[in-house]
């Protein structure tokens, strides 16, 4: 040991190094103590860097009406992410919700959106305004005073604008009415914001709305017969511009080779009839309300599946400067004007009723406020999906789909800006995607059954609020249910034999209930940060249970109450006493190896296990549920979904949420309002990851 | 000779001693292959249980619990057989034919012995800071990040801590040393010590809470054992600054006095033991020498 010899001379001087080095350490040892790490608040960042929750500031009424949602962006303790909040009040009502701070840690510091000198004010619709502050003007939330109960509104309800001086809000609250509080009083407020569970509890009556919707459908289609074809005309064509309004067209059994305009509410009754369109443009082109067409067979439409200048269209005008529109103007342009066995042009009220279309392009076609009801339809396309188009494509056009069957399509139903659209008790093969929704919210797919779905059996892309996803049983697709949005409820689906059961791409949303059986991978987490709930689902015989994309600890349970995974009762505990980590590759691997049981009680494992829900802002990459379940929540349906090939399954969900609904209505006495179906406005908005996965599927 | 530090007697020679036994230290091979061992063995924690990779807290969850098992154990190793050689061989007492003072054999011992603790222990777990610091990162660059309370100052206290935690367990060891008379009894009374200090403190705390003991004791009785101290501090000071804090999980003054009151206690202890001995074995000389006159 010739580098420090102890009794050399050389080695005194090392010594006295030792000396200054020790005295060094020991002034930051003591420094570390001294210090506080909270003291240094950072910085506000800009709002579009933050990773944002609650309502989205891109709501179609804002949008229009230049409304504002005040914004507050907060640096939580444990969470490396900048949360954002619309509202004010959304960021109050997690203050106290035990469930943010347990995930994130507490806030280190909150800059609310401050609105002295922006002339703030309010819509004609009374939504919150302001001049765009720039730079935008960021206050500590302990700063600023805060003005409740004045007349401005956002989309979501009252809201909470805030502003640096008191005198500002004085100003505001004597035009506007309210009240001026500081931020110690604020938070001892309690607000309404809506959470998964709104979208829950609306789900029962959105299916009575879809049978409401039905039975005037019926209703209206009930004409007094005014023209027969072949007796009274020699086509359909013919008998349509014959027909006096609201009367029926009856087509007998037989085939017929036209194309029809139809411009006023007739009901054309076909009984096996047969129309082919010739191979060119669409079949049957609506342009009247409350047009009924049923017992057709129609095929042999053209194949121009949407406007192929659309997009050179939107660039010429880009080029010009004239680019207001939103980013999306190409797909409304380009998927509302393709062919279709029937076409529905600012058609609403149109019913379609026991029809067969074989299709090049799309099934049906509607666009322009087309709200309809479409009843035991069934689309095929063709043999391979990019050749063809949707079975049903529907622009701005509320939709009702009640036992239809979708068969190779590209999407067997594509739904854009179609808030309140119901889709129920449909059978979907071989499409790429079942069902896809894009900018659509507020919308009920229940009880369907999709097989062999190349993407998946549901999508939703943009972010949408409030969709209820319920019911519905997928297998043998790539990917489940892959649903983006807020405040979405998926529930009771049955997700077997695919290769992604189901993602947790919807924010502030509630997952529950839901049975997933042999996929590659059960559930993934996907939001950067976890502001969802996952619980009472049933994880049996995937490869992997569950994974997790970037971000934080996710916590999958809702308090003592988790999910069932298989495997995760394995060993000598009690069932349900031992958290489980579907992303631990000891957990992963209980339910497919026994000897993994042993491995899992050695005493490294139980010393890095003990801890590790603490801080669980600060931990990546990982998913915890605290409580498995002992046994699995719905053990029929369980069983049901082992055959890759079996029937559909589909819970009895509206029992039951109704039950729930009604003791969870008791229990916190808050309303859950089952309003019209289009009385709440959905979110719009995009993020740039999603932007880039909604351009790439829709091209 | 002369005593270095130019104190009191008792003290006289520590500083040569001190040099002395460094020189032993670094003769020591094996307590290099222990250190590269604890950085291995503590970069794989860190590895597996994954809190590294965002932040110095979540890395410092990780290595709490095995920390409170791997640092006595090396710790004592470095210490049980401290005092206990030169007795052995007979060297100590050559050495106190020198004006060398018990205390300052021992003070002298104790403080080379923990400079090979910052080594042994220090330094690993230094290092696998450095590592967090320089690979611990957030997941994706696509938003705004920032730091939360995360902070290399706190993994800088949970070093301090370590380090006054070993010094605890080498003080105590140190007497072990003292007390023993053969290297298999000092092998013995180390695995005894670092039982006891691991468990034994902890046991107790719930037996009394078995028997009845009022649980509002428990933040100051923790504190009284040495592991008790540590996890109270390391929660009370690094961890815990992430959450919004509840109440005190240890009293901090009291467990910091607990900590440097065991060191004391081990260091007096080991004097007392030696100095007895050495007077132990003065009578029995000299009725030896009385007897065989």
């Amino acid at each position: 040991m010739a580098i420090l010899d102890p009794y050399s001379d050389r080695s005194r001087a090392v010594l006295a190094w030792v000396v200054i080095f020790a005295a060094i350490v020991g002034f930051v040892v003591a420094g570390a103590f001294l210090s506080d790490p909270a003291a240094n608040a950072p910085d506000p960042v800009k709002y579009d860097d933050t990773v944002e929750l609650g309502l989205s500031t891109e709501t179609d009424s804002l949008m229009s009406d230049s409304g504002r949602i005040p914004r507050v962006q907060v640096f939580y303790s444990q969470l490396q992410y900048v949360i954002g909040y619309n509202g004010v009040e959304s960021f109050v009502d997690r203050l106290d919700d035990g469930y943010t701070e347990r995930r994130f840690g507490y806030p280190l510091v909150a800059y609310v959106e401050t609105f002295d000198g922006t002339e703030p004010g309010t819509t004609e619709a009374g939504l919150f305004t302001a001049a765009e502050s720039r730079p935008s003007s960021w206050t500590s939330a302990e700063e600023a005073v805060y003005v409740i109960d004045s007349e401005a509104r956002t989309p979501a309800g009252e809201t909470v604008i805030p502003f640096s001086s008191r005198d500002a809000a004085t100003a505001f609250t004597g035009s506007h009415g309210g009240e001026i509080v500081d931020w110690a009083e604020l938070r001892t407020r309690s607000f309404d914001v809506d959470s998964g569970a709104v979208a829950r509890a609306m789900a029962p009556e959105r299916w009575k709305v879809a049978d409401r919707r039905i039975t005037a459908a019926e209703r209206t289609a009930d004409r007094p017969v005014s023209v027969t074809v072949g007796e009274d005309a020699e086509t359909i064509s013919a008998a349509v511009d014959a027909a006096p309004p609201n009367t029926t067209v009856v087509v007998p059994s037989g085939s017929y080779e036209e194309r029809i305009n139809v411009t006023k509410p007739i009901t054309i009754a076909g009984a096996d009839a047969h129309v082919s369109g010739g191979g060119n443009g669409s079949v049957i082109t609506v342009r009247a309300p409350n047009v009924t067409i049923t017992g057709l067979t129609i095929d042999d439409t053209g194949n121009r599946t949407r406007d192929p200048e659309a997009a050179q269209r939107r660039a010429k005008e880009a080029a010009q400067g004239n680019e207001t529109e939103s980013w999306d103007t190409n797909i409304q342009l380009g998927y509302g004007y393709g062919d279709a066995g029937i076409r529905g042009l600012g058609s609403p009220g149109l019913f379609i009723d026991d029809v067969t279309i074989d299709t090049s392009a799309s099934g049906v076609l509607l666009r322009d406020g087309s709200d309809s009801v479409l009843r035991d339809i069934e689309v095929n396309g063709t043999a391979e999906w990019d050749d063809g188009f949707m079975g049903i494509t529907g622009m701005e056009s509320r939709v009702t789909v009640t036992n239809g069957t979708f068969t190779n399509g590209r999407d067997g139903i594509y739904l854009h800006r179609a808030d309140g659209s119901i889709v129920r008790n449909s059978t979907f093969r071989e499409n790429r995607y079942g069902v896809h929704l894009m900018y659509t919210g507020d919308a009920l797919i229940a009880d369907n059954s999709f097989r062999d779905e190349i993407f998946a059996g549901i999508t939703v892309m943009t972010r949408p609020a409030r969709n209820a996803i319920v019911g519905n049983d997928v297998r043998g697709s790539a990917a489940g249910i892959q649903s983006s949005g807020t405040l979405t409820y998926i529930g009771y689906n049955t997700l077997a034999h695919n290769d992604l059961g189901f993602s947790t791409s919807s924010r502030g949303s509630l997952y529950e209930h839901n049975v997933v059986v042999e996929n590659e991978e059960g559930a993934r987490a996907t939001t950067v940060v976890p502001a969802s709930r996952v619980v009472a689902n049933d994880f049996v015989e995937n490869d992997r249970h569950a994974g997790a994309g970037a971000g934080p600890l996710r916590v999958w349970a809702d308090g003592d109450r988790g999910n069932y995974w298989e495997g995760a009762n394995a060993g000598l505990h009690e069932p349900g006493e031992r958290a489980y980590r579907p992303t631990s590759p000891i957990d992963a691997a209980l339910h497919r190896e026994p000897a993994v049981v042993a491995l899992r009680e050695s005493p490294v494992n139980e010393l890095l296990e003990r801890l590790r829900g603490t801080v669980a802002g600060a931990r990546s990459g990982s998913i915890i549920d605290p409580a498995p379940a002992p046994e699995p929540y719905a053990p029929d349906r369980v069983a049901a979904a082992a055959d890759p090939n079996g029937t559909a399954v589909h819970a009895d969900w509206r029992a039951q949420i109704d039950d729930r609904s009604h003791a969870a209505r008791q229990l916190d006495d808050q309303p859950m309002t089952v309003a019209g179906q289009n009385a709440t406005q959905p979110n719009w908005g995009t993020e740039p990851n999603e932007r880039a996965a909604v351009q790439e599927a829709s091209l | 000779m002369t005593g270095d530090l130019g104190v009191t007697d008792a003290f006289a020679g520590a500083g040569t001693v001190f040099r002395r036994e460094l020189a032993t230290v670094l003769r020591t091979p094996g307590y290099g292959v222990l250190g590269v061992g604890l950085l291995a063995v503590l970069w794989l924690l860190v590895a597996v249980g994954g809190g590294g990779a965002t932040g110095f807290v979540p890395a410092v969850v990780d290595l709490l619990l095995p920390a409170e098992l791997l640092v006595p154990l090396l710790a004592v190793v470095l210490g049980y057989r401290a005092l206990l050689a030169d007795a052995v061989s007979g060297e100590f007492a050559v050495i106190r034919t020198y004006p060398v003072g018990v205390a300052g054999y021992v003070v002298g011992v104790l403080l080379a012995r923990l400079v090979a603790l910052v080594a042994v222990i220090g330094l690993p777990f230094a290092v696998i800071g450095g590592y967090v610091w320089l690979t611990a990162a957030p997941d994706t660059g696509i938003f705004a990040t920032h730091a939360g309370v995360d902070s290399p100052l706190l993994y800088v206290r949970f070093l301090a801590l370590i380090t006054l935690f070993g010094t605890v367990f080498l003080a105590l060891s140190m007497w072990v040393s003292a007390a023993a008379t053969s290297r298999r009894g000092a092998a013995a009374l180390a695995v005894l010590a670092f039982l006891v200090g691991t468990l034994g403190g902890d046991l107790a705390l719930i037996q009394s809470l078995m028997v009845g003991a009022d649980p509002s004791a428990v933040a100051g009785r923790a504190a009284l054992t040495p592991n008790g101290a540590f996890r109270g501090l390391v929660f009370e000071t690094v961890i815990g600054v992430s959450f919004a804090q509840e109440g005190n999980v240890v009293d901090v003054g009291r467990a910091v006095g607990s900590l440097a009151g065991w060191t004391l206690f081990g260091s007096l202890a080991s004097v007392g033991t030696l100095a007895f001995r050495e007077r132990l074995s003065t009578v029995i000389e000299r009725s030896r020498f009385r007897f065989a006159e």
